[in-house]
């Protein structure tokens, strides 16, 4: 087929329409005439196109007509397509909805932005709930997950964020007295060097005890998981390696099972290989036996196990919490000294095994997406308002005409319908797009720990949802319109035909609660993502207490077997050091055992001299090992006293240099330099030698950490971090660090290598990820509201453009005009950003408790969002004004 | 005797048009005839979908010409009003004229 040619495609659908043979020929042959004449006037590809539209057009409707001649079924339906009279309630059904269409229509402008509203606050509600759903509410998707929970020990009166991990001896009377939990298990962090490869890598590892998988049901890929007498020290050199450490780094072996790897520096025999996707807890790939002496299993103070379980049958969470809930107690009656301020926290399975902070965190931006749907349907109420106002003479007339008013309120409603439809499919593309930009947009060394990242989809069940969440806000903001247009009267509607001065005041009324509840919930909004923009601003650029520019460090974690002795752990810091120090680019190397920012953290009690503490009055602090030089390298200023020596070591006293806010605690308005303390009261007591600036140690903990330092050299730790100060960019170094690392020790694998600023960045992804998806829906937010002052002011002016006539042929001058228009615009604005302080107040109140303490309210912020909404409030009520102002008033008084 | 056919208004433009164009009428000049007298667009459907009615009630008649090239080696449909059709005219005419009688000063002032 030549270009330009008529359509066969269109003739061919013809002829299957026309079946009569001597009317197909005449009907075809029509219009290839006219396409041969319509080819001279338009040209060839226009006229191919006109032909084809011709052809359908003839197809619809004589197929119709022909098919209602020889009766077929159902008639209703084609006769109110060809509108040829028919009665039923189904040809009226289709003939509303072309009704309705068609008014869809007839206002492009209108029912664009409603459609383009409606989508963009339904996509916000869908990447939120998506995002809510895989990462809160269902982050674990395996068989009988449900029948999980989860039990943490607790300090009375606790938050969420304050679970605490549970004492061995504790865990033990659980598993033994608890009847409504069928098989507790119990897991504890274990970060496996893995070595004797290649390449040397720490592994995301855990000690789990024996009934870990089968509590959880999940069965290996290969191999078996672990026997119970494997958790007797000396059996428990068994691994359960991850799938992906598997396919890794044993390129998918089979005959894996049975053979050993190094472990920590020790043979580990692989005993089975989980299952694909199981990264169980917190993207663990390595599983070991919870192996320990009886003594450990004794130890009823201190310990670090996450504990859950799996439900007895017909055992509910309740009953589960009530009897672990009478156990604690009886555990605080039986032994006073290590429980006696203890409770207990059970949870569903995935609330115990989730970061506590990711809740409330996702919470606060599915409630600021829940605000912006709520905005986005008063701007849509608004503007249906608006076209039901301009319609309701064409009401009238209809129903003088004799249509029931039932019949002009289903016809709204079908309008409202096809507006949510056109809604919906728009916003499947927009949340699709956003669930691509939320999930590129969070680092992969936090994903890690994001359990149920990757259910993170557009899901049929999201686009239900995201359908009916449309479908009903859509309704009901189409029923004030529909009720009104059934209220329509007749006779006022007709009567008032463009001699109305002022529209019905309950309209206004309607339209002003509208547009102020606009004002009031976008400055909510504006407020809750300012404080969260702050906050996450603060977590990297506010004051810290070091310098986190030009940082490169190196973190690992010592196998304590190869490391035992202390002189080994001495040479490695040692020699890193000097190897770092010859390169001119390395100005300053340090050793730590805690870099800030990193979430690693070593909390012990503090004692000090001569204070009579009882054991709960103690306080913790964190305690860091340091190199002498590691202030130097931090930037971190001593206040007073001296910095570590090298004469430090172990065979000089024991001294220790404290942060400023813990000195002030214990002996304010004195010095603390000379003063002594202790971490248990039988230890050896420690001088205090100097007090450094405060420092933040981690972005959820913005108060300054009590903090002690002690040199490495009195007592040589496990985890090792070395600091380095770099001239220019810190990556640059990366390579040099890690030779020097390698040097030392080549089977020694690095946890950690990164430039502390943009490790800082990764550890606040999440909260800056949040924070930015909070402004982007702040600012939708914002714009709606906006729109919708402008098109109220817009559409009120233009009702009073007689009334302003009027005036003007009085003598009314161009200011006064502009104050009377505007006015309702600075009710508006003033209601609306009072109820929104209000709002926004108690939103900063709430979001304080529930987001620990990281975001802190200003006045100051609230004032200047007050000011903007205002303004922008009046700018959007001054174009209409200014329009009105400048009308000519005899055109004014002549429009209608 | 056959019940008198009165005729929708479209029919009737449609008969109108048939008889002006005489021995050329088929359904491209009928619809031009109807657009360039009443100044209305009228669709192609519409007017296959009435010719295909008023042959029904029997006040057309049509026939085909020889295929022509032009037309991609099809037939024209041509159309001739009936007797029945004819009548149908009148009727309609008549009545409405009847309705119109005396407000013949009101009409003819524009």
């Amino acid at each position: 087929m030549s270009l330009g040619a008529p359509s066969r495609f269109a003739e061919r659908v013809l002829a299957l329409v026309v079946r009569d043979p001597q009317w197909r020929d005449g009907v075809i042959g029509d219009l290839r005439e006219e396409h041969a004449r319509q080819v001279g006037r338009v040209g060839a590809s226009r006229a191919s196109r006109w032909h084809l539209q011709q052809a359908l057009g003839i197809a619809v409707r004589y197929g119709a007509h022909r098919l209602l001649r020889r009766g077929t079924r159902p008639r209703p339906w084609l006769a109110a397509a060809t509108q040829e009279p028919g009665t039923s309630w189904r040809s009226g059904l289709t003939r509303d909805a072309l009704y309705a269409w068609r008014a869809v229509r007839q206002r492009p402008g209108v029912s664009g932005i409603v459609v383009a509203t409606l989508a963009l606050a339904l996509a916000a509600n869908a990447t939120t709930f998506s995002l809510m759903d895989a990462i809160v509410l269902r982050p674990y998707r395996f068989a009988g997950v449900d029948r999980l929970m989860a039990a943490a020990s607790q300090a009375p009166s606790a938050t969420l964020f304050d679970r605490e991990t549970v004492s061995p001896a504790d865990f033990r009377e659980w598993q033994r007295d608890v009847k409504a939990v069928e098989k507790f298990a119990a897991f504890e962090w274990w970060d496996a060097n893995l070595s004797g490869v290649e390449n040397p890598e720490q592994v995301p590892g855990f000690k789990v005890s024996a009934d870990f998988f089968s509590v959880l049901g999940v069965a290996p890929s290969l191999g078996r998981t672990f026997l119970a007498e494997e958790m007797e020290p000396g059996h428990h050199r068994r691994v359960v390696l991850g799938y992906d450490l598997w396919t890794r780094r044993f390129a998918s072996d089979a005959s894996i099972v049975g053979r050993t790897v190094r472990l920590d520096g020790e043979p580990y025999e692989v005993v089975g290989v989980a299952p694909d996707g199981f990264r169980i807890p917190l993207g663990a790939q390595t599983w070991a036996p919870l192996a320990h002496d009886a003594r450990y299993w004794d130890e009823r103070k201190d310990g670090n196990l996450t504990v859950f379980g799996r439900l007895a049958p017909g055992a509910s969470l309740e009953a589960a919490r009530a009897e672990l809930a009478a156990v604690v107690a009886r555990q605080r009656q039986q032994y006073p000294d290590t429980n006696g301020k203890r409770e207990v926290a059970v949870t569903n399975f995935s609330q115990g095994m989730n970061d506590p902070g990711a809740g409330p965190f996702i919470g606060t931006w599915q409630a600021a997406a829940g605000l912006l749907l709520l905005i986005a349907c008063a701007n849509i109420a608004n503007l249906l308002l608006a076209r039901a106002g301009e319609r309701s003479q064409e009401y009238a007339v209809r129903l003088a005409l004799g249509a029931s008013r039932m019949r002009l309120f289903w016809q709204t409603m079908l309008e409202g319908l096809i507006l949510s439809a056109a809604g919906v499919a728009a916003s499947i593309p927009l949340a699709w797009v956003g669930l691509g930009l939320s999930r590129g947009s969070i680092p992969d060394s936090v994903i890690r720990f994001v359990p149920g990242w990757n259910f993170i989809r557009l899901d049929f069940r999201l686009l239900a949802f995201t359908a009916l969440l449309g479908t009903v806000a859509m309704l009901l903001f189409s029923l004030v319109p529909a009720l009104q247009a059934t209220r329509a009267q007749v006779s006022d509607s007709l009567r008032q035909s463009g001699r109305s001065l002022t529209p019905g005041r309950r309209r206004n009324w309607t339209r002003n609660v509208l547009a102020t509840a606009q004002v009031a919930l976008t400055l909510a909004v504006l407020f809750g993502s300012g404080l969260m923009l702050s906050a996450a601003d603060g977590a990297v650029n506010g004051v810290l207490g070091f310098d986190k520019h030009n940082l490169l460090f190196a973190q690992m974690n010592l196998p304590e077997r190869s490391y035992e002795s202390l002189e080994k752990r001495r040479r490695l810091i040692t020699e890193v050091l000097a190897s770092m120090r010859a390169i001119p680019a390395a100005s300053e190397s340090g050793f730590t055992t805690h870099m800030p920012y990193t979430g690693a953290n070593n909390s012990l009690q503090f004692w000090p001299e001569g204070k009579d503490l009882r054991e709960d009055e103690v306080r913790r602090a964190d305690y860091r090992r340091i190199s002498p030089e590691y202030f130097t390298v931090m930037r971190i200023p001593l206040l007073g006293g001296r910095r570590f020596a090298d004469a430090d070591g172990d065979k000089s006293m024991p001294v220790a240099i404290v942060s400023r806010g813990l000195a002030d605690e214990y002996w304010p308005g004195q010095d603390a330099i000379g003063r002594r303390f202790r971490v248990t009261p039988t230890d050896d007591w420690v001088t205090i030698v100097g007090v450094s600036g405060d420092v933040v140690h981690d972005w959820f903990n913005r108060r300054r950490d009590r903090t002690v330092y002690r040199p490495v050299m009195q007592e040589l730790p496990l985890r090792t971090v070395f600091a380095i100060r770099t001239i220019g960019d810190p990556m640059s170094l990366a390579g040099d660090l890690r030779r020097a690392v390698a040097a030392a020790d080549p089977d020694l694998p690095i946890a950690e290598l990164n430039s502390l600023e943009r490790s800082m960045q990764d550890r606040v992804a999440g909260l800056t990820f949040i924070a930015s998806s909070l402004g982007v829906v702040a600012l939708i937010a914002f714009v709606l509201a906006m729109t919708g002052i402008y098109s109220l002011m817009a559409y009120i002016t233009s009702q009073r453009t007689q009334e302003i006539g009027v005036r003007m042929a009085l003598g009314a001058t161009w200011w006064q005009v502009v104050r009377l228009t505007t006015a309702q615009a600075i009710n508006i604005a003033a209601a609306g950003t009072a109820i929104g302080a209000v709002l926004s107040f108690a939103l900063g109140r709430i979001m304080q408790s529930a987001l620990f303490g990281i975001v802190s309210t200003s006045m100051l912020q609230l004032a200047a969002l007050v000011a903007l909404l205002c303004s922008a409030a009046l700018l959007a009520a001054y174009f209409p004004a200014r329009r009105a102002a400048r009308l000519d008033p005899t055109v004014a008084l002549r429009e209608s | 005797m056959a019940p008198i056919i009165y005729l929708g208004e479209f029919e009737y433009a449609v008969l109108l048009a048939t008889l002006h164009l005489d021995d050329e009428a088929y359904a491209v000049p009928i619809r031009e005839l109807i657009e360039e007298r009443t100044g209305r667009p009228v669709a192609r459907g519409a007017l296959y979908t009435a010719l295909d009615r008023l042959e029904a009630k029997g006040c057309l008649r049509s026939r085909m010409a020889d295929p022509t090239a032009e037309r991609g080696g099809r037939s024209r449909r041509y159309f001739t009003v009936s007797a029945a059709g004819l009548k149908a005219i009148k009727a309609t005419h008549g009545a409405l004229a009847n309705m119109a009688r005396g407000l013949e000063s009101l009409l003819e002032q524009s």
